[in-house]
């Protein structure tokens, strides 16, 4: 690894000490929101027969429970951009308690929707993304292996929830394990107490810094006429119109950052990941029913699900290690698209497993790739994007996802349906996440090769004199940048040299 | 039940009962006697109905929903029977109205949903179908929780939540005290030792770390 980059966060992580408090932590929070939707499956015949209604009703819950969980990405980084991670957290561990305790006493399908699926999935929202996003802020070195122990609280979730989830229905029928499930999603709060606020000295928020900034420039620079954006939380009386609408997208960009749009990489990493998904989820959810079509009984396919589960867990530490190592880690974005593409091939190999031990090895082959995609999904997106913008970057890639997170098992669903066999689905899988996959490939190869390119013209302009450099810089505002090692220069960074330039030169003049 | 095979041309020189009578259901026997003696024995029963081994749980005030099935064959009557002590009392639905809602779900599934449940109603219910030749019940068990039995682990884990958050949070508190407290002792050796020297730009640097 190269020597020690000064991170674009503006000091340096800790890349331990009560790191790894944060990372346990994450692990929880990121194990509820993606287990929790799973688990509560089991509730769904008692339901059915409670209320009258048929299985696709039911299912609606747990649609709009990962909907919102998904979609409620914006409102979470826009809630962390201008709180901080530990409030949110918090804040979401109660509203999920509040709508699991509220669904306790609910006396129709309706109500069910709105505290289980809205409440609560609003809740886990508010959950995941903040505990990735302090793993960015505290790690740099090490972070793919916090990537990967957090992500493994998915797994090691989904083993003890599913069974205590059984254990209370056994006891307390589904009002009781409702209420007990809202005080079990409060230990989300816990979690959320572990995330130590840390930052560069001052307010770890974007907005003040580059507003201190912009107030000592406005002193030095009143009269000129130069166009600089003002502070945003000053009234607006004095602006001028055009002022005004420039207040409110950099308002808006500095809550959501949608200058990512314009991100080589960012976009690259959206396209991929919104393909990929459309197959991801589908084969873990039909699994045991295909199992149990060709003929296997219910507790050896129910057991498949272990194993998956079992492996998933091992894989994903080891894929954080994996990362890490010197070999991987400059070339962390051809690891995911192999993991990628690894996924799909063992899907399109499935439908040629068709006894019992050949599903197995489907299973183990299969938690592996899973693992290694789940343990690698966020640490990619920082790689590319850089901790400081990861908090709108995650956001936004995850109410991209949400679409097709939500479109994939259903149309593998219609595929089982209308064909009356599932090798279609697992083909259909397969092609999506080879296809996927090498998009990432040949995209990330093509955008190493421009960032190294930028690179090398980035110090051949160092070399240049200084005036070169300061049109230049202001004029690089908001084109992104990243070294081959990952961390880029944040645009919060570049703005304020930028700016002080700006103000050297026309000091100067 | 034993499998009695019975060769083609042995068709032709069949013989067959009806039973018509519910008192005659058991076990028969044919014996065809010959160079060969064959025999089989063929149990008459009627169709069981699918037990439900864990209990149903429900909560006072609430409403119970209990469904019986009897998969693949069609029951002319059903009846739903309540366990009162060691007696079974038939349940009279057109009696108490508002207590029993007795429906067919479909052909072979009854559903009984009782509504504002009490602790008296916990206990034994049994279903049963009646066809032409007999009866056959099904049991179910009915627990009545009051909300008290969730609430204890309930609470429980809540002051486990914030005992834990406490902990955490004090733990924070006091590492940040030890910290200030280091970062001072030091800023006062540092000043001490070198007035001279840009101590400026050390304690500044102190200062602007995250405490």
């Amino acid at each position: 690894m190269s020597p020690p980059v000064p991170s674009d966060l503006g000091y340096v992580p800790p890349d331990g000490g009560w790191g790894w408090a944060v990372v346990f932590g994450a692990s929880i929070s990121v194990g509820f929101a993606y287990t929790f939707p799973k688990a509560f499956t089991i509730y769904f015949k008692e339901l059915q027969a409670v209320y009258s209604i048929s299985y696709s009703q039911i299912a609606w819950i747990t649609s709009i429970m990962c909907a919102t969980t998904y979609g409620g990405g914006p409102i979470s980084s826009i809630l962390v951009n201008r709180y901080g991670s530990r409030p949110v957290v918090m804040f979401g561990g109660l509203l999920c308690g509040t709508g699991m305790v509220s669904a306790a006493f609910c006396t129709s399908i309706m109500q069910l929707y709105i505290c289980v699926g809205f409440i609560t999935g609003l809740g886990l929202a508010l959950n995941l993304q903040p505990s990735v996003i302090m793993i960015g802020k505290y790690f740099l070195k090490r972070r793919p292996i916090a990537n990967g122990l957090a992500m493994a609280g998915s797994p090691v979730m989904l083993c003890t929830l599913a069974p205590l989830n059984q254990l209370l229905f056994d006891n307390y029928g589904w009002r009781g394990s409702f209420l007990i499930l809202g005080a079990i999603l409060l230990n989300c709060c816990v979690a959320g107490a572990l995330f130590r606020p840390i930052g560069p000295g001052t307010a770890s928020i974007k907005t003040q810094v580059p507003e201190e900034g912009k107030d000592a420039l406005k002193q030095k620079v009143t009269e000129d006429a130069m166009e600089m954006s003002s502070p945003v939380n000053l009234p607006m009386k004095n602006k001028t119109e055009e002022e005004g609408e420039r207040d409110c997208c950099e308002k808006i960009n500095q809550y959501l950052d949608f200058s990512l749009f314009k991100h080589r990489g960012f976009l690259i990493y959206l396209i991929g990941n919104v393909l990929m998904f459309l197959g991801f989820f589908a084969p873990i959810i039909f699994l045991a029913p295909y199992a149990k079509h060709i003929g296997i009984d219910e507790y050896s396919a129910a057991f498949l699900l272990s194993i998956l589960a079992i492996v998933d867990i091992v894989a994903r530490p080891t894929t954080g290690i994996i990362a890490n190592s010197k070999w991987v880690r400059p070339r962390i974005q051809y690891f995911f698209s192999f993991s990628i593409a690894f996924n799909g091939t063992c899907h399109l190999l499935c439908p040629l497993a068709s006894s019992y031990t050949g599903l197995v090895v489907y299973s183990i082959f299969f938690g592996l790739a899973f693992g290694m995609v789940c343990a690698m999904l966020f640490e990619t997106l920082m790689d590319l994007v850089g901790a400081a913008r990861f908090t709108s970057a995650v956001g936004l890639v995850t109410i991209a996802e949400c679409c097709t997170i939500l479109l994939g098992p259903p149309i593998g669903g219609t595929l089982i349906d209308t064909f009356g066999d599932y090798k279609y689905m697992f083909i259909k899988c397969g092609v999506v996440m080879v296809l996927a996959g090498t998009f990432l490939f040949i995209m990330n190869y093509y955008n190493y090769r421009m960032l190294a390119k930028e690179e090398k013209e980035r110090k051949a302009k160092e070399e240049d004199p200084k005036s070169v450099r300061t049109e230049n810089e202001g004029r690089n505002n908001w084109i992104k940048e990243t070294t081959q090692d990952g961390p880029e220069l944040e645009p919060l960074r570049e703005e304020q040299e930028g700016l002080k330039k700006e103000a050297n030169g026309t000091s100067e003049v | 039940m034993k499998q009695s095979v019975i060769p083609i041309k042995l068709v032709i020189a069949g013989a067959s009962i009806t039973v018509l009578d519910s008192s005659k259901m058991g076990s028969y026997s044919c014996t065809l006697k010959g160079e060969q003696q064959l025999s089989g024995i063929f149990h008459l029963q009627v169709p069981k109905i699918e037990r439900k081994e864990k209990p149903m749980i429900s909560y006072i005030g609430d409403t119970a929903v209990m469904n019986c099935e009897c998969p693949g064959y069609t029951a002319t009557s059903w009846t739903w029977y309540m366990t009162n002590g060691s007696k079974q009392i038939a349940i009279n639905e057109s009696l108490l109205t508002d207590k029993y809602v007795i429906s067919k779900k479909s052909a072979n599934i009854t559903q009984l949903k009782i509504l504002k449940l009490a602790k008296e109603d916990d206990g034994e219910y049994w279903c049963e179908a009646a066809f032409g030749l007999g009866k056959s019940k099904g049991k179910l068990e009915l627990k009545v929780l009051s909300y008290m039995a969730p609430l204890k682990p309930f609470l429980a884990i809540v002051v486990e939540v914030v005992v834990l958050i406490a902990l955490v949070v004090s733990y924070e508190i006091y590492s940040k005290k030890v910290k200030r407290t280091e970062v001072e002792f030091w800023n006062l050796t540092s000043l001490s030792y070198s007035k001279s020297e840009d101590s400026g730009l050390e304690s500044s640097r102190a200062r602007q770390r995250r405490i």
